[in-house]
């Protein structure tokens, strides 16, 4: 099935179980190494990402961004971090108070549930499920669930139409999303993430699945600025109408883990779409050309995971920063009145193009 | 498309009104009209759009010469503010050092609330009417500009300065002449005339920043009418 199988995917888990015979205590360090990593990884990409987001957004808009905590302002999350920490943790009259506590605690486990199943090389990755893909779908809906459940228990007008439209806008760009993410699917013929990576070892599916990969990958990085409600589809926090939306009423440290989790599930979207439609960790490879490939493997794997990745998280921004806030109305018509027929009709053409083997180097 | 472009439209005659009138019928949406092909291309016209501001943010973004920001206590030496900045009023002096305003009170007329506040006096020697002090409030000046448009010689502009933050309220009302006495033009003509000139120059009072009480409240105080009173009630 997979032609060039030249990496070896070590996950944490397997490290955990390959050592339970020999020693409980090593298999707990494996377990305990891979949730402090995680809940480190999370709290220092989140306060990097916002930096770097301030930054060029400023950019983007002839500004400078943060220039005075450190060199260039570079400490400014970590100050900004700070503050959060110490601000008065304030819950609202007559707020339903057990939904208003757990609402946050909800949009962050489904953020690291997330991001346990990234492989961002084939030694760093927590755990690696045969059915990967559907997982990281499935975990996805918990976390609009936790938005819903911060717009109802707040007890704010504001909130409960933030989370109403964060709720549609998820479920109906989700269609479109899975449909994207089959196309992937399709062509590795695996629903492990780890297997999907090995299957580009060949090439990416962006331009190996012909315009298919191309066009799927669109799909992709539309319908995945939607569900993680960045501009210009930010109807579910829209300042000008909303105030804050659904975190209207959160602050301190509540509203610094929806923060968290909205900064971290841009960067599960962006590892995602670099994992299934940009080869992940895996090199740059044209089938055939050896020495070529040769030399591109000299680059090791976690800095193309991280290459691509920032890539698109970089293209996000530039969408965020040039275009506006999209209607309801045009929000809806996007999705069901050209997302959905053009990826139904894409994931007929790749599945054509699987059955008669004429994508590139078929497997 | 919202642009019409002119030479797309027919070029027809109409009657409106009893005269034959040359009319331009603009086209009509012509590109989101119906039809498979119509459609796509619109969309990829669309698309082509999206992609030009894109371009856009780009050059934004790699070209760190379009950035606008001032990081303005450190470049504070070099920091010019643009011409049209409304900083402080003031009194344009000729190259003498003599002032152009004459005292004609136009401006303190047009003031829209009396942040303008003009006292004039007779000149000994040449009994005719002149600046004595000029009183401008920043703390109620709303920089509309109609004093300096009304002057009707030039006398008043705006300085540049931006840095007027001060801790007490009452240190916002300027004397903004440096003198009492003649303007320019009256030395002038004096100097023309060859007579009187040292004369006329010996008439003038030093006058420095204002110095009185200010009414807050605007009561009146020696020298500074109530706010509010009209201009022929001045003291």
């Amino acid at each position: 099935m997979i032609p060039h199988a030249g990496y070896e995917v070590i996950t944490l888990s397997d490290r955990a179980n390959a050592a339970l015979p020999e020693s409980l205590w090593l298999s707990i360090g494996y377990m305990l190494l891979a949730v402090a990593s995680t809940a480190a990884f999370m709290s220092v990409l989140g306060m990097a990402l916002v930096y770097v987001e301030r930054k060029v957004a400023a950019h983007f808009q002839c500004r400078l961004g943060p220039m005075r905590v450190g060199w260039h302002g570079i400490l400014q999350s970590v100050a900004d971090a700070i503050k959060l920490l110490l601000k008065e943790d304030l819950v609202p009259d007559r707020a339903d108070r057990l939904l208003f506590f757990l609402a946050p605690a909800f949009s962050v486990l489904a953020t690291l549930l997330a991001l346990v199943l990234i492989p961002m090389s084939p030694t760093m990755q927590v755990v690696d499920l045969n059915i990967g893909v559907v997982f990281i779908a499935a975990v996805g809906g918990f976390g609009v669930l936790g938005i819903l459940l911060g717009g109802w228990s707040s007890n704010n007008k504001w909130s409960l139409l933030g989370a109403m439209r964060a709720g549609a806008q998820f479920v109906s760009y989700e269609v479109s999303i899975i449909l994207s993410l089959l196309v992937a699917v399709l062509f590795a013929g695996s629903l492990q993430l780890s297997e999907i990576v090995q299957s580009q070892a060949d090439g990416w599916w962006i331009w190996r699945g012909h315009i298919s990969g191309f066009i799927a990958f669109i799909i992709f990085v539309i319908a995945s600025t939607a569900e993680l409600n960045r501009p210009p589809f930010d109807l579910p926090e829209a300042e000008s109408e909303l105030t804050g939306g659904y975190h209207t009423e959160y602050s301190g440290l509540r509203f610094s883990f929806f923060f968290l989790s909205e900064f971290i599930n841009m960067f599960i979207a962006s590892a995602l779409g670099a994992t299934l439609f940009l080869g992940g960790w895996m090199p740059f490879h044209i089938g055939g050309l050896d020495g070529f490939n040769a030399v591109m493997d000299l680059i090791p794997p976690g800095v193309w995971f991280a290459g691509k990745t920032g890539f698109i998280i970089f293209l996000t921004m530039w969408v965020r920063w040039t275009f506006p806030r999209l209607r309801v109305d045009q929000l809806m018509r996007l999705e069901w009145k050209f997302l959905l027929p053009l990826g139904f009709t894409n994931l007929m053409v790749a599945a054509c193009l699987i059955l008669t083997d004429s994508y590139f180097f078929p497997l | 498309m919202a642009l019409i472009n002119p030479r797309l439209g027919k070029q027809t005659t109409q009657s409106i009104g009893g005269l034959d009138i040359d009319v331009t019928v603009a086209p009509r949406n012509r590109t989101s009209s119906s039809g498979f092909v119509n459609r796509t291309i619109f969309i990829f016209r669309a698309l082509l759009s999206l992609l030009k501001g894109m371009k856009i943010t780009f050059g934004y973004l790699v070209r760190p010469s379009t950035v606008v920001t001032q990081q303005y206590p450190e470049n504070r030496d070099t920091l010019k503010m643009f011409d049209r900045f409304r900083g402080q009023l003031y009194l344009i002096d000729d190259d003498n050092g003599y002032m152009r305003c004459n005292g004609c009170n136009f401006c303190e007329l047009a003031c829209p609330n009396g942040s303008i506040i003009l006292k004039s006096r007779k000149n000994p020697i040449s009994n005719t009417s002149e600046l004595d002090r000029y009183i401008w409030r920043l703390d109620s000046c709303t920089f509309c500009n109609a004093c300096i448009q009304a002057c009707p010689h030039d006398a008043l502009g705006w300085t540049q300065d931006f840095e007027g933050a001060v801790y007490d309220r009452r240190l916002l009302v300027f004397q903004l002449n440096k003198y009492a006495g003649p303007p320019s033009i009256a030395i002038k003509r004096a100097e023309k005339k060859g007579e009187g000139v040292e004369e006329l120059k010996a008439t003038t009072i030093p006058r420095t920043r204002y110095e009185g009480k200010v009414p807050l409240a605007g009561s009146a105080l020696p020298g500074v009418p109530a706010l509010g009173t009209p201009s022929k009630e001045k003291l």
